[in-house]
């Protein structure tokens, strides 16, 4: 877990040196007062600050853990495979539905998309399958679209 | 007080009519759902449902989405009783004696006595509401742009110093979350400002996509990590409490009506405080404390109607002074300002029918409330048989529904899924997330107030010292970091990712 936090402090001390390269390419004051640059590098100074703070921390707690304890006891960050299935399942499924869905439409894509993930899921029963692909691509559809007026693209083939 | 009589009774008329009245049983009934899945928290589900509202008036919209804000309250007591998983963070100290109270066959009363709980104190709280909102926010109108950046940044630090177990951590995120409330067309100037030359992000980041992806998305992911639980079949007998139960509830739901709507005042304090500090309360104040934790209904009655209270108590600093308490009402405050409303005190002086229509019908949502959730309760019980592999997939959906409506815009998918593994990934790390929200939603009022106090002083930073409201503010969200620093919050209330 320590590990992941340094990551983490990591990319949080990444994230603020570009935005305050960024905003000090933006006017910082002007005629009227503080510029767009301003309030952003403020913040991204603070938040650099803090990461670094929070690097030192974590390492002297590393360092104190090491000098007491002997080597910390490596934490699970990972999942397990099964986990990963799923998950990475949920993650292509969903990119390759939000790819589908202008050219495909909602209808056709919401069918293809719930029927794959509940495989990914783990559910076996077809008949289940197809009801509730059906009823939340097309049910949901003809809801949204015409008695909520809330819009949902249209496809190629019309779907 | 005879004028907010007055604005009250009109906006009982205005939230009576058959229109708002149905929005507010929507809502309601779509709130409780929200609370009773476990999944998918009140903040998610409230932004999913936004999309829903664009084509209603912004009374209705107001309405029907704060109902499903302060129905999760009341739903997320069904999962805790009788399955043992709290339906929404709040509800995490009810599985404790609510489903020790189910195991012994008494789960009717256990819900019985935490639906009347949730109503005396949702009723009561805002009858506070009415008397305190005209008072708090002419006081508020008092108020220049150096002492409303010194209120949210106290709202800011409030959250920073409560949520999750590294402050450090807390108030990373809270920059992060204003650093990325900054990225589109600077308001001021016009000058576009991190948007690396894409138009979609010259309006900046919506906060429904991000909202969505960091507590829909990543919740669905985190949940994916483990094997789903088994289909649970629930055993539910009589709602009625034994008069020997009422006897007991009943100090301790006035006291959480109390103790509940007072902390909902306090900007940043989260519904988890309330309840896990109304059952401390009951264990300290009971002649049996021993017998805590082995299904005590004091200790489901008083932490539930302090939830209830919260919920009704914490609109106080939203409307008054345009301050949200937590996440979820992060996200309504968000759904005013996509209605053209700016939460605060000018609310209250340019549309009152509006504000007091949606104070009447926070009356009117928690009858409705009672409603559902006593005889219906039966209903809840039986969703919770649906295998969770189907609510992941209708949760899924509705956040592509929700997030592409906004603006007919793939765009806005993309950054719901990067929000949705950066969510999990913080998750993961015990990154609080409340602390981002917040800054994401604030983060425009607070810029807008530190430049205009500049302006106003030529420059100066001595304005924030030299106003003493606004250095006396400043003061107490020093103190309030010192304390943070101290640790001084218990472990236990320590929850991330709790609304």
């Amino acid at each position: 877990m320590r590990r992941g936090w340094l990551a983490a402090a990591g990319a949080f001390l990444a994230l603020f040196a570009g935005t305050i390269y960024l905003s000090l390419k933006l006017p910082l004051l002007d005629a009227l007062g503080p510029g767009p640059g301003f309030f952003p590098l403020i913040l991204a100074l603070l938040g650099a600050a803090l990461a670094v703070a929070l690097i030192v921390e974590l390492v002297r707690e590393s360092q104190g853990a090491a000098d007491t304890h002997g080597a910390e006891v490596a934490e699970p960050f990972m999942p397990d495979g099964a986990a990963l299935f799923r998950m990475g399942g949920i993650a292509v499924l969903l990119l390759a539905a939000f790819s589908a869905l202008d050219p495909l439409g909602y209808r056709l894509t919401a069918l293809l998309f719930i029927t794959l993930l509940l495989l990914v899921l783990g559910v076996r029963n077809v008949l289940a399958i197809a009801v509730v692909a059906l009823a939340l691509s097309f049910g949901v559809f003809h809801s949204f679209y015409y008695w909520l007026k809330v819009p949902l693209p249209i496809g190629g083939f019309g779907l | 007080m005879f004028d907010t009589l007055n604005y009250l009774l009109a906006g009982f008329a205005a939230a009576a009519t058959p229109t708002n009245l149905l929005f507010a049983l929507i809502g309601c009934f779509l709130g409780t759902l929200i609370g009773v899945l476990p999944g998918i928290g009140p903040a998610a589900g409230t932004a999913i449902l936004i999309p829903l509202t664009f084509q209603l008036d912004a009374t209705g919209a107001i309405i029907m989405l704060a109902a499903i804000y302060y129905g999760a309250m009341y739903g997320g007591t069904i999962t805790s009783v009788l399955i043992n998983v709290p339906g929404e963070a709040a509800s995490v100290i009810t599985c404790i004696e609510g489903h020790a109270m189910a195991k012994k066959g008494r789960a009717g009363a256990a819900l019985g006595i935490a639906a009347i709980g949730s109503f005396i104190g949702g009723v009561v709280a805002t009858v506070l509401l009415v008397v305190v909102a005209t008072p708090l926010s002419k006081l508020a109108l008092s108020f220049g742009p150096p002492e409303f950046f010194a209120l949210m940044v106290v709202g800011l630090v409030l959250v920073t110093s409560l949520a999750g177990e590294s402050l450090l951590a807390g108030i990373l995120m809270t920059v992060t979350g204003l650093l990325i409330s900054l990225i589109g067309l600077d308001p001021v100037r016009g000058a576009p400002r991190f948007t690396f030359g894409m138009p979609e992000l010259y309006d900046g980041l919506n906060f429904i996509p991000v909202v969505m992806g960091l507590f829909g998305i990543g919740e669905i992911l985190a949940t994916a990590e483990k094997p789903y639980r088994e289909v649970i079949r629930t055993n539910l007998k009589g709602l009625i409490p034994s008069r020997d139960e009422w006897r007991r509830s009943m100090g301790a739901i006035w006291r959480g009506t109390g103790l509940g709507f007072f902390l909902g005042l306090i900007p940043g304090v989260g519904a988890i405080i309330p309840t896990f500090m109304s059952y401390i309360l009951e264990k300290r104040l009971s002649k049996h404390p021993e017998q805590f934790g082995t299904g005590v209904i004091e200790g489901v009655a008083g932490p539930e109607t302090a939830n209830n209270s919260y919920a009704n108590g914490a609109m106080v600093p939203l409307l008054t002074l345009g301050i949200p308490s937590s996440p979820t009402i992060a996200v309504l405050m968000g759904a005013f300002i996509i209605n053209g409303l700016t939460p605060g005190p000018l609310l209250f002086q340019e549309r009152p029918e509006l504000v007091w229509a949606v104070i009447a019908s926070f009356f009117i949502g928690n009858v409705l409330l009672l409603i559902l959730n006593l005889p219906l309760v039966g209903l809840w019980a039986k969703i919770l048989e649906i295998p969770y592999q189907y609510i992941c997939a209708g949760t899924l959906l509705f956040c592509i529904i929700g997030a592409y409506s906004i603006n007919q815009s793939i765009f806005d998918l993309w950054v719901m899924l990067g929000c949705g593994i950066i969510g999990y990934l913080l998750r993961k790390l015990n990154f609080p997330l409340a602390p981002l929200v917040l800054g994401l939603i604030l983060g425009p009022q607070i810029e807008k107030s530190m430049r205009t106090s500049l302006e106003m002083s030529a420059g100066d930073f001595s304005i924030f010292i030299t106003r003493p409201l606004c250095a006396s503010l400043l003061a107490l969200a020093v103190a309030i970091l010192a304390f943070a620093a101290l640790h001084f919050a218990p472990k236990e209330i320590r929850d991330p990712n709790a609304d």
